[in-house]
């Protein structure tokens, strides 16, 4: 009985998948005309091949997911990945964990207190306001 | 006899650590002092910026909490003319789960409240260029070290040649005064990311024309081609040259629907490269959509001649046009 509902209902569901990514996939392109737009040609000129294009597209909801993740406002989250450019995007999806974020807090060891008192009065580091 | 030997082994022992330890940190020492060396400007710019300047106009807002992303925005948004508030911008581009904001995020929320992003070069030469021509610069810092990272975005509002100074707005701090050498250690850790936040229609006063053009265009994929026009006049009239800025200007007036000034710009890009084959292309479809088979044909036919990623688009254009003659 499972099996049988399985094998109708995943057709249906790849379908509907693959239905639903095409509108996201078009949307870059022209405004109602049939012009070759700047950023396609851009693209091109990056020799951007098909692959990248669909990992972009794939990146956009993979950023949303993680910003999802990370505490951002769902209502929020889907104007922020909208605004990104694809190599930013693309950048946001693979590294989240790497990028740098401004700003935290040092960890709070003696030895690092020390060390980065030192730096600062050498005028390599800037942790502390009172050192200059 | 033997005890006298072994303690002369241990004290040579321990003389030799002393010594490879005042070594190691004598070393240490001339290793970073080496690397946070005041930075030097070309002698170029010398010439040109002034010994001072201050951007008086950029209000300050100080960041609760860890929130210096979002106050920085707020400056250079509203030097821009954008009158945005913090409480605004936090649940655009703070991460709660990073307790910070990330540089793409950064950017892309400069174009969400309409000001177009322009990353600038990591020199103190075009940071300072840029604050000279009324910019202030959003700059990513680590004020400790790669170890145990502080990372920070400030906002630098003016110099001081003859002091070595940066003014910056940091933090809880107002115009606050950084040594060129302190400053370029900590700005160092970041690759010395920083960018300048334009209104569309003003451009950087550094940086060439292919950089700007790139910006712009990933401006326009978010922002639309009403809110990017002013800046793709600006881009031809400082770079007239360049081909593509032509042809990106052409697409944003035939997208608000000026079809005469589309073709005047399509044109201009192919007599500033007669070899570009896509803003053929465009010029051709462009005539033809207005019904001007004749000149359809002509750019077509260029098009169709020259190698690349849109011949195959240019000869099928070019087949359909003829077959739709006659």
């Amino acid at each position: 009985m499972m099996k049988k509902i399985c094998r109708y209902l995943s057709p249906l569901l790849i379908a509907a998948l693959v239905l639903g990514s095409l509108p996201v996939a078009a949307a870059p392109v022209s405004p109602g005309s049939d012009l070759i737009t700047t950023q396609d040609v851009l693209k091109a000129e990056r020799s951007q091949g098909d692959r990248e294009r669909i990992h972009a597209v794939l990146a956009r909801d993979d950023v949303q997911e993680q910003l999802v993740a990370q505490g951002v406002d769902p209502a929020e989250v889907e104007a922020r990945v909208a605004a990104l450019s694809d190599a930013e995007a693309a950048q946001m999806a693979d590294q989240l964990e790497q990028l740098p974020a401004g700003a935290s807090v040092v960890g709070a060891l003696f030895a690092v207190f020390v060390i980065l008192l030192v730096t600062d009065i050498l005028g390599l580091t800037n942790v502390f306001p009172f050192t200059r | 006899m033997m005890a006298c030997l072994e303690r002369h082994r241990i004290s040579a022992a321990l003389q030799n650590a002393r010594l490879a330890g005042v070594l190691a940190l004598a070393l240490m020492m001339l290793v970073m002092a080496g690397c946070a060396s005041t930075p030097r400007l070309a002698e170029s710019t010398q010439r040109h910026l002034p010994q001072q300047t201050l951007l008086e106009d950029v209000p300050f807002h100080g960041q609760r909490d860890y929130q210096c992303g979002p106050a920085s925005l707020a400056m250079v948004l509203n030097a821009s003319g954008v009158p945005v508030t913090v409480d605004t911008l936090i649940p655009q581009v703070f991460l709660p789960g990073r307790d910070g904001s990330v540089q793409p995020e950064m950017l892309g929320t400069v174009r969400r409240q309409g000001r177009i992003p322009f990353r600038i070069d990591g020199t103190l030469d075009a940071l300072l260029t840029e604050i000279d021509a009324g910019h202030p610069v959003v700059v990513m810092q680590n004020l400790s070290l790669p170890a145990w990272p502080v990372w920070h975005y400030a906002v630098a509002i003016g110099f001081d040649r003859d002091e070595k100074t940066l003014t910056l707005h940091s933090g809880m701090e107002p115009a606050r005064l950084e040594s060129f050498k302190r400053f370029d250690a900590t700005w160092a850790r970041s690759d010395r990311w920083a960018f300048i936040a334009l209104p569309p229609g003003e451009l950087p006063a550094t940086g060439d024309g292919q950089d700007a053009l790139d910006t712009i265009a990933d401006f326009e994929r978010a922002q639309g081609a009403q809110a990017s026009l002013p800046a793709w006049e600006a881009l031809v009239e400082r770079h007239p040259r360049l081909a593509m800025g032509h042809f990106a200007l052409g697409n944003a007036r035939h997208a608000v629907g000026d079809a005469d000034g589309a073709l005047n710009a399509f044109a201009d890009a192919v007599q500033a490269a007669p070899d570009l084959a896509v803003a053929w292309l465009n010029l051709g479809l462009l005539h033809r959509e207005r019904g001007d088979t004749g000149e359809a044909r002509v750019a077509f036919e260029r098009a169709a001649a020259l190698p690349g990623p849109w011949q195959d688009r240019a000869q099928e254009a070019l087949a359909d046009l003829i077959r739709q003659i006659g």
